[in-house]
């Protein structure tokens, strides 16, 4: 394919593999980019929900009540899948309590609240003159102190995906800039005015993971972005190359394939055949944090929409509400019907604007119903196959979607449900209407949960073998016992030998327990209970007791 | 401020591109016009009025039957798809038949073919078909009647077709109740009294057309011979538009027409039976256009993934050419689209494409692992 | 035998009137009703139904009725560690020795309430517990269907 388009004379620096499917889309961009980057002011209330990408939280290290400065550590990443939290400005921090986050659900998640004081005081931040004196492993701590992750969307922490692509070894290292998804243009926005820190941020993060290449990849028809990137990869070895418009083409597996034309195997991660896909914003974010020593505590926010008096690109702190930045642009509430975090085929539709910007919104979307008419009505399915011809992953929807619906879960997984990346490409062409991604999220759920509970029946099929074999054990020694039962043993974590080992220990105690004694015991005991609670109003006893 | 977690959210995608099964479906009535006008020019009106008491009656039916089945009216008729049914179902009945014909045709279609398997997207034969297989099966005679108004086959003046006359002529035959119409001569009735004008053309070494314009007669006037093949002309140039604006894909009708083609070259044998004759006979001489573009693409009983679209396409192609030449009927269309109906399933399952990220096979690989 | 045993859900509760899930699976082999198990939900029912080629049925209500998961919670004020729960509990989930106070591993515990009964201080609740980790998605349209986990206890 390559050769064959450098005999057509076609640009070299063109991906040369097509994706499967896929579909094109308005692109609703150019009215963000009109202007520059804009810094938000700083807003009175922050809430920062301790898990940025809504997985495992973050471990909080301050109280409610402390005085804490900007970039200061919030909240440490213990667990893998948490991703660090520094302040993004000075204040107080008011409590750390459960708060709506910004979800389909409007889940409730625990947030630290922050009041902030307006004075932007920052700790003392240690920028690093020359990264390249940096080995890769330490490069890796300061991105993951630093609170680094995913800023595409997904929101993995990268100083652990870097780390997972090192262990098998990374040919290729891809800098997304594609933004394929209509309305969102923050990166473009990014790299138009910051491309030289982007492409510093990209070899930084070569380095990281000691990647052989690295190449930057952009829509052909980003003119300006396109620009700004050339001059500033006039000296380094990185190279740039372009797409060709449509989406989902910057969707992580369909980029690799574009790119380099091997396809990540189902249920694998890139880094198994060599390749690591990081966003533009994640690498800017990487500068931050080495050159200028800065936590991520901001990122580069779309605000768009038809409503909005003046659309355009942020750099807003994490935490900031939508609410304010609504109000900030300006927003005609008689023709606001909806708001989305994200692009308009992959975000999230929220219930309410009182939710924070998390380290993953790169747009925030005021739906009208000029861009956005009220969904019709679902109708059958006529079968008419054009869903499958825009799946990227060649999937075949209209299957999955009929197992959906019959339950068959088996089928699902044998057509491939779980290599839905759940783009939207084939609800948008779906002349029925059909809300078929929904239905594929549904199944998901569904076999997840029962995955689950076959795991959990398992684990109790276990335990109850293992309770038998126990009860057995103490019959058959039950005659060389004084009298009386056995008691349970003394239950705990460890593995069925520990147990068997402590209950030989107790049983020695038990052999001196008579049968008797623990009536008489019991009976006093129910005597004493029933006494007290006589002697109570039905009191609640259980908020008072704290679980073993 | 909290709000209370909801149990059911908004799935993405938020937009949409605005296509919709009615708007698809009146294209594809659309795009039958020019194949429809043609027939009506050289027919008679017995087209039109077919095709307008088929349309009229799927309507009330379809809406009795969503009634029955407790469905919302407007949102179901609104997808247009019995009206499609109906069209094609009223291109397929000779113009002469009568009315009660027609009716129970459109009922089968509609009602048993259609909703008792399920509604719209269920159902597993293709209803216009089924309707009219009912028919040729139960009223053959009726059928095999290609029954034309006098003034639709006076020589020469291009327009009597046209004339009220001849839209009397062909009421009446519909409606024989209301009073006889004037026949043909049983001569000319001989000549097209066939389902289609194969007979004709079975005489004849070339194409009619070419014939045609070897004579000098005019390609318009009922003598010519041609009205066949232009019929057919319309319906490639509908089917043609068809692809152009990506409703039905070029797999299916192209896998039929090559199969027919290819059919029509090996077996081809003038000397012996006018029907083993050249693929442009096969294929522009009766109802291989509409059947490639219009009858065997109607999605929903057609086979949907790629490659078993193409094997759909073949197996159809084979039984039009093998029922045509070898069958007992002259037209085979609605049969062979019927047995590609029947295969239509076992297609889907078998003929998937390889899925991104799975095993470099064709087939792609079952798998019963789950993301974490 | 083993198959069935899979397609239980292995809370060992007792309600089908066999003492645990695999002796109740040893019975539908040898030809006992499918439908006596309540925690396993319609789930089960569909799916022993069609190991075992049978028509599908609703659960007996003999056996008892359908409940939200469940996990036993101990009152440990009231508890007098006379560890009669702990003999009851066929998983031993539950920690405590004599005299000791007890209480119940969420983790470890099905649901079976085998270790209601036998306290005599009745200090035991059975509380609902959701154990997926946040909200699923719901397939349109249908907000409770036959097979929403919520018919399937564990």
């Amino acid at each position: 394919m390559r050769l064959v388009n450098r005999l057509l004379g076609r640009r070299s620096d063109r991906a040369p593999y097509a994706i499967f499917g896929g579909i094109a889309a308005d692109a609703y961009k150019t009215r963000s980019l009109r202007s520059r980057l804009m810094p938000v002011p700083i807003p009175e209330q922050l809430v920062l929900p301790l898990s940025q990408n809504l997985g495992v939280d973050a471990v909080a290290i301050v109280e409610a009540g402390d005085l804490v400065q900007k970039f200061q550590l919030l909240a440490e990443a213990d667990e893998p899948g948490s991703v660090a939290l520094h302040a993004p400005t000075s204040g107080l921090v008011s409590s750390i309590s459960n708060a709506t986050v910004a979800d389909e659900f409007g889940s409730q998640r625990l947030c630290i609240h922050l009041q902030s004081d307006g004075e932007d005081r920052p700790i003392e931040t240690v920028p690093e003159a020359d990264y390249r004196a940096l080995d890769h492993l330490q490069l890796l701590e300061r991105i993951e102190r630093a609170g680094i992750c995913g800023l595409g969307g997904a929101g993995f922490p990268s100083a652990q995906k870097l780390s997972l692509g090192m262990k098998s070894g990374i040919d290729l290292l891809i800098i997304n800039a594609v933004e394929c998804e209509p309305f969102i243009s923050a990166d473009e926005a990014l790299i138009r005015e910051r491309g030289a820190s982007v492409v510093v941020g990209a070899e930084i993060l070569k380095s990281a993971c000691l990647a052989s290449n690295c190449i930057i990849v952009l829509q052909e028809d980003r003119a300006d972005a396109i620009e700004a990137l050339k001059k500033a990869l006039e000296n380094s070895s990185i190279e740039l190359m372009t797409l060709a418009a449509g989406y989902p083409v910057g969707g992580e597996k369909q980029i690799i394939q574009a790119v380099t034309g091997m396809e990540v195997p189902s249920h694998a991660y890139p880094a198994s055949i060599g390749v690591l896909v990081f966003n533009a914003g994640t690498a800017y974010a990487v500068y931050k944090a080495i050159a200028d020593g800065e936590p991520c505590v901001s990122r580069i926010t779309t605000l768009t929409g038809a409503p909005l008096q003046t659309p355009k690109n942020f750099e807003t702190l994490i935490g900031t509400s939508v609410s304010f930045l609504f109000d900030l642009c300006g927003i005609d509430t008689t023709r606001h019907t909806g708001t989305i975090v994200g692009g308009s085929l992959m975000g999230i539709q929220l219930l309410t604007l009182d939710v924070p910007v998390m380290k993953t919104s790169n747009c925030l979307i005021a739906m009208s119903a000029a861009e956005f008419p009220p969904d019709e009505p679902e109708l059958a399915c006529i079968r008419c196959g054009f869903c499958a011809e825009a799946c990227p992953a060649r999937l075949l929807p209209q299957q999955l979607y009929a197992f959906s619906r019959a339950h068959d879960h088996e089928q699902n997984l044998a057509h491939g449900l779980f290599d839905c990346i759940e783009c939207g490409a084939c609800a948008y062409v779906c002349p029925s209407h059909i809300p078929l991604v929904q239905y594929y999220r549904s199944s998901k759920a569904e076999i997840r949960a029962q995955q689950r509970r076959q795991l959990q029946s398992q684990h109790w099929q276990r335990q109850f073998q293992q309770h038998q074999y126990r009860i057995k054990k103490q019959q058959d020694e039950a005659p060389h016992q004084i009298s009386g039962d056995a008691v349970g043993p003394v239950k705990d974590d460890e593995p069925a030998k520990k147990n068997r080992s402590r209950e030989d220990g107790d049983k020695t105690e038990a052999a001196v327990f008579s049968r008797e004694r623990a009536k008489r015991e019991i009976a006093e005991a129910v005597a004493r209970v029933r006494a007290r609670k006589a002697g109570h109003i039905a009191s609640p006893r259980t908020d008072a007791e704290s679980d073993g | 401020m909290q709000t209370q977690p909801s149990a059911i959210g908004i799935s993405s995608p938020m937009q949409h591109s605005q296509r919709s099964t009615g708007r698809l479906m009146l294209l594809v009535i659309a795009a039958c016009i020019p194949g429809v006008a043609t027939a009506t020019w050289y027919f008679g009106f017995g087209v039109l009025i077919n095709i307008m008491l088929a349309a009229s009656m799927a309507i009330i039916l379809e809406a009795c039957a969503l009634k029955l089945r407790g469905r919302d009216m407007r949102q179901h008729l609104s997808d247009n798809s019995a009206l499609v049914t109906a069209v094609l179902f009223g291109i397929a009945m000779p113009p002469g038949a009568s009315w009660w014909l027609v009716a129970m045709g459109i009922f089968f279609a509609i009602v048993i073919a259609k909703h008792i398997y399920g509604g719209l997207g269920q159902n597993l034969f293709n209803p216009a078909m089924c309707g009219y297989v009912l028919l040729l099966l139960s009223f053959p005679v009726e059928m095999t009647s290609w029954h034309i108004p006098n003034d639709a086959l006076v020589d020469g003046s291009s327009f009597s077709a046209f004339s009220l006359a001849g839209l009397r002529q062909s009421l009446l035959l519909s409606m024989p109740v209301f009073g006889s119409a004037q026949m043909s001569s049983p001569d000319s009735i001989d000549g097209l009294a066939m389902a289609t004008p194969l007979i004709e053309f079975k005489m004849a070494g070339t194409g009619a057309l070419l014939a045609a314009w070897d004579a000098g007669v005019s390609l318009f006037s009922r003598d010519s011979g041609a009205a066949w093949e232009l019929v057919n002309m319309g319906y490639l140039c509908g089917g043609l538009f068809l692809i152009y604006k990506r409703i039905i894909s070029w797999h299916i009708p192209c896998a039929i027409i090559a199969t027919v083609t290819m059919m029509s070259m090996l077996f081809y044998a003038p000397d012996s039976s006018a029907v083993y004759g050249t693929p442009y006979l096969h294929l522009f001489g009766n109802a291989t256009m509409i059947g490639a573009f219009f009858i065997a693409t109607d999605p929903v009983s057609a086979a949907t993934t790629v490659r078993g679209k193409i094997y759909y396409g073949i197996i159809i192609g084979l039984a039009i050419y093998g029922i045509r030449v070898w069958g007992s009927y002259l037209d085979s269309i609605a049969f062979a689209v019927l047995l590609g109906n029947f295969c239509a399933p076992a297609l889907d399952y078998l003929c998937r494409p390889r899925i991104y990220g799975h095993g470099k096979k064709s087939r792609s690989v079952p798998t019963t692992e789950v993301e974490p | 035998m083993d198959q069935v045993n899979r397609l239980l859900p292995q809370t060992q509760c007792g309600r089908c009137g066999f003492e645990g899930c695999r002796p109740y699976a040893r019975a539908i082999v040898e030809g006992e009703s499918i439908n006596r198990c309540p925690p396993g939900g319609t789930d089960t029912i569909i799916h022993l139904a069609n190991l075992m080629n049978e028509r599908r049925q609703a659960l007996d209500p003999g056996a008892g009725n359908y409940q939200l998961p469940t996990v036993a919670v101990i009152r440990e004020a009231e508890c007098i560690g006379c560890t009669l729960c702990i003999q009851a509990c066929p998983l031993d989930a539950i920690l405590g020795a004599a005299k000791l106070m007890h209480t119940v591993f969420e983790q470890e515990c099905s649901g079976c309430d085998l270790c209601v009964e036998p306290c005599p201080v009745d200090c035991i609740d059975m509380v609902p517990i959701s154990r997926d980790s946040h909200l699923p998605w719901q397939a349109p349209g249908e907000i409770r269907s036959v097979y929403n986990p919520l018919n399937s206890m564990s």
